[in-house]
């Protein structure tokens, strides 16, 4: 073996059977990648694509992701969502470049040659399918046994719940239900209980860094009174606030749940030396919490489903973050951030300041993106190298304490078990 | 039928046995029509795509676009097939002396 070698493996190589040692490799091989994109984000999974408050109005579409395949969720009936790649059956091309629009007037229609499909997917006609005329004969048009109904959009398998839109292209693919498990998914309706969604708006960040590292940053409750420090600076975040951790059966799917501590601050230990008691804000709205009976509880829920998307309750702002990948080394995150439908104004404001808290220009001090980001170049220069998750030791289990890397193993554990079947 | 305002738009042997012809009349794009002997007149333009039924396909009383294959009865515009769903004008015509009269009104 010459010092090439050495330095870029050929094949990744864990060191042991275990999860908590994560190679370089996993983080920025092509090939991997793709084997990737095939099995977590194209087959036996359900992704997020979408809540229903974005599209109200029957033929309302937005175009969005799963994984790097561009789809458009749409409400083709009044009770009805579809969802279909956005790939003409034409010549292929992606014919819809709009983010969000409107057509129940038409339904889609390709630029290039105007194929023209009904909202949910179906081929309704193509331009001189019988030939054009000219001085009393018909030239070219489709042959005679062309059937429209053998080249409509890729329809992809639909699931909703709570207002909340996920599709597969797996069409074996298990009951959104069976997918969540009993534990995750009592947090997810938790947040999604019923009530219609408004919709408050967006943020888009391009993260030169692999989509992995953003489930595992939202699995990781080690970080964040030490990355965020403002967070703990005003109180939204201390190590030891009263949490839990927990998983589903497959640990691929987490909840981290935790309650900002309610007791006076004089006894509360304070374990992270940069919280200051005597720092004040100068506009202190953007902590103007208020409680809601539908947390029962906890202050921040924070859940990674796998593999495409964050759902984040952190106090009074709650958010969907969909993970977009864009090859081995780059994903956009796409952040809705949402409201409900029996909120007062007070609320929508306060939901809306209290965004301002996340995000690449939020107040968490240095965003996840950034560490992100510098992790990545980590990994490049030394692909034959590995993490360390450690913290709470080498096994998986669900815990009462935030001081462990659990989650990312328990994730990393699901991960080899489907990439090396 | 004597307060319409006829308006001549061609002569009856510039429409086609069952077939379609466009034509512009009073600055709009009309299509006109025979069947059976009987000559319709409608919009020229389809409702759905853009495109001229007078490059489509007459069948019986209904014309198919050339475009989406979408098709309409020549006789009071109505929508006969997907993917169109919205009526084209239709207009009373009147034959004397052999031209074509419309009512565009």
């Amino acid at each position: 073996m010459d010092d090439t070698s050495a330095v870029f493996p050929q094949q990744i190589r864990w060191e042991d059977k275990g999860t908590s040692r994560i190679p370089f490799m996993a983080y920025t091989d092509a090939d991997q990648h793709r084997r990737e994109l095939e099995r977590l984000f194209y087959r036996g999974h359900w992704c997020y694509v979408g809540l229903e408050a974005e599209i109200p109005e029957v033929g309302d579409f937005k175009r969005t992701v799963i994984g790097e395949r561009s789809v458009i969720m749409v409400r083709d009936a009044e009770d009805s969502i579809s969802v279909v790649e956005n790939v003409c059956a034409h010549r292929g091309m992606q014919f819809c470049r709009e983010r969000h629009g409107n057509r129940k007037a038409g339904g889609f229609t390709c630029p290039y040659h105007q194929w023209n499909y009904s909202l949910g997917g179906d081929l309704q006609g193509v331009p001189f399918r019988r030939g054009v005329k000219q001085d009393g004969k018909v030239n070219g048009g489709m042959p005679a046994d062309f059937k429209p109904a053998d080249h409509g959009l890729n329809k992809l398998e639909v699931a909703t719940r709570g207002g909340v839109v996920f599709a597969s292209f797996d069409a074996e693919v298990e009951s959104l239900e069976d997918f969540m498990g009993p534990e995750i998914l009592g947090y997810f309706d938790r947040l999604f209980n019923g009530r219609k969604l408004t919709i408050l708006g967006y943020n888009r960040q391009r993260i030169p860094g692999n989509w992995k590292l953003m489930q595992e940053n939202i699995k990781d409750p080690y970080h964040p009174g030490l990355l965020h420090t403002w967070f703990v600076t005003f109180g939204l975040w201390r190590a030891d606030n009263k949490s839990e951790l927990k998983m589903d059966r497959h640990h691929r799917h987490a909840a981290m749940i935790s309650t900002r501590g309610a007791s006076g601050k004089a006894d509360q230990v304070t374990q992270v030396s940069s919280f200051k008691e005597s720092m004040k804000l100068n506009d202190d709205r953007f902590l103007d919490i208020v409680p809601e009976p539908w947390w029962r509880g906890p202050t921040a829920v924070m859940m990674t489903l796998f593999p495409s998307v964050i759902f984040q309750q952190q106090v009074n702002s709650v958010s969907t973050r969909h993970i977009q990948p864009s090859g081995p080394g780059a994903f956009d995150f796409v952040w809705t951030h949402f409201g409900f439908e029996d909120d007062d104004d007070a609320m929508t404001l306060r939901r809306l300041r209290q965004a301002n808290l996340f995000g690449p220009a939020g107040f968490v001090s240095a965003d996840d993106g950034e560490v992100i980001e510098l992790s990545q170049k980590g990994f490049e220069q030394k692909p034959f190298h590995r993490t360390l998750a450690e913290l709470g030791g080498r096994e998986v289990g669900d815990t009462d304490h935030m001081v462990t890397e659990t989650l990312i193993r328990g994730m990393y554990e699901y991960w080899r078990k489907v990439m090396e079947a | 039928m004597s307060d319409f305002q006829w308006t001549d738009a061609a002569a009856v042997d510039e429409v086609p046995t069952d077939d379609v012809v466009g034509m512009q009349v009073d600055g709009r794009d009309i299509a006109l029509y025979k069947v059976d002997g009987q000559i319709y007149a409608t919009d020229n333009v389809c409702t759905h795509g853009h495109a001229r039924l007078c490059e489509g396909f007459l069948e019986g009383h209904e014309i198919e676009c050339p475009l989406h294959q979408g098709k309409f009865d020549v006789r009071n515009g109505k929508p006969t097939c997907a993917p169109v769903t919205e009526a084209i004008r239709s207009y009373p015509v009147k034959i004397d002396a052999g031209r074509v009269f419309l009512s565009l009104d």
